[in-house]
């Protein structure tokens, strides 16, 4: 169980609701950082994942350990929140 | 217990079979390795499926397909079809889930955007070169773009890029291929975008991890021509999602997509097709769901017929 989730999206995003509704599916909760209301975050989201896009997903582990998973991924998000 | 029928994708062509079939208790598994409702799913705003009057955004569009498909009992499985054995009256699908048999497998996974295929594409890719316009036009509030196609994709998608963008450039590597309802539309944001038409971009070039520009040929006058900018979003037409057959002996055509008999069936007896995957699909969202009711009823007779046989 993860230890935290954080979710990058922003309000066009078409993908964002599926990697919500995805870790609803898994009774698992997240923040959420909406890049159009806080654009001053883009910078740090584009340094953890090395891409202008959304949604980026930081799950941190229980030994504080993070997995950044970029875009709807669910072969890489699968594992991570396992 | 195998499944009476497998579908492969959840994109409209599949949400619209996944209806047709569950509502006839035909027991119906889809399949899908990435967003469900495909590409309708990322289309910014649809004016031209019927019943929406003022239009729909694509995600709506999409989410109500898939919501009616599991009213009706569908199941949706995340997961990706790596390989389809036809083993006589039932099929065999290789997953990343494991191995899954069915009476009759319908083929929908629909196409996925087609590159440019120019020296910093690849390199640039989500950091600066884009092919979804609602997934990334945010990060570009205020800035340049360079769009480049001439389809209705191209010019739907940059005018809704004009919401961030402080301006557009589109490059046409011909002339425009837009529907002329579109065309029309674009010319209410002339302020912010400017059309090159007979423009190839031939390369994209960027300074310390970003794009900065795009190099082109004006092909009228033979001269280079160069188009500051932030990012560049990419609409050049679509591929078929058909690389996972390669090695099966399902026909597919030129382009890689696949043939079907009037039936919709494929030259395998119980593997059809429908959607933009198919040969002689006209890619639009409303044939797509067509195909999908089609291929149904083609579906229910040929599992009748199998059932008959014993």
């Amino acid at each position: 169980m993860p230890k935290n989730i954080t979710i990058y999206t922003t309000d066009t995003c078409s993908y964002c609701p599926m990697v919500k509704q995805y870790l609803k599916s898994k009774g698992l909760s997240y923040d959420e950082v909406n890049l159009e209301k806080h654009p001053e975050r883009q910078d740090e989201v584009f340094k953890m994942s090395g891409a202008l896009t959304v949604p980026v997903t930081i799950v941190t582990q229980q030994d504080d350990s993070q997995e950044v998973v970029v875009g709807y991924n669910l072969s890489r998000l699968a594992p991570a929140i396992a | 217990m195998p499944h009476d029928l497998v579908i492969v994708g959840a994109g409209p062509a599949a949400l619209s079979a996944a209806i047709y079939t569950c509502r006839e208790d035909i027991d119906t598994l889809l399949f899908e390795k990435g967003a469900i409702g495909g590409l309708a799913a990322v289309t910014d705003w649809v004016d031209n499926y019927p019943g929406f009057e003022k239009g729909i955004s694509g995600l709506d569009l999409a989410e109500q397909m898939r919501r009616q498909a599991e009213r009706f009992g569908a199941k949706i499985e995340l997961g990706e079809v790596q390989r389809i054995e036809d083993q006589g009256k039932l099929k065999k699908l290789t997953t990343t889930e494991g191995d899954i048999y069915a009476k009759a497998v319908l083929i929908a996974t629909g196409s996925d955007y087609k590159k440019i295929g120019v020296p910093g594409e690849k390199e640039y890719y989500a950091r600066g070169v884009h092919y979804c316009a609602t997934c990334d036009g945010a990060f570009y509030r205020d800035k340049r773009l360079v769009v480049v196609g001439g389809g209705n994709s191209a010019v739907q998608e940059s005018m809704f890029l004009t919401k961030f963008a402080s301006h557009i450039d589109i490059l046409v590597r011909s002339k425009l291929r837009a529907s002329d309802v579109l065309i029309k539309e674009l010319e209410k944001h002339k302020d912010k975008i400017t059309i090159h038409l007979a423009t190839t971009t031939d390369e994209i070039i960027g300074s310390g991890g970003k794009v900065t520009k795009v190099i082109g040929t004006d092909t009228a006058t033979g001269k280079k021509v160069e188009f500051p900018t932030d990012g560049v979003f990419v609409f050049v037409g679509l591929m078929p999602n058909t690389k996972f057959l390669e090695g099966s002996n399902i026909q597919v055509d030129e382009v890689g997509l696949i043939k079907s008999d009037p039936k919709l069936m494929t030259n395998v007896p119980g593997i059809f097709v429908a959607g933009d995957v198919r040969s002689g699909a006209t890619l639009q969202i409303a044939s797509a769901t067509g195909e999908g009711a089609t291929a149904a009823l083609m579906i229910r007779k040929y599992l009748e017929d199998l059932e008959r046989e014993g």
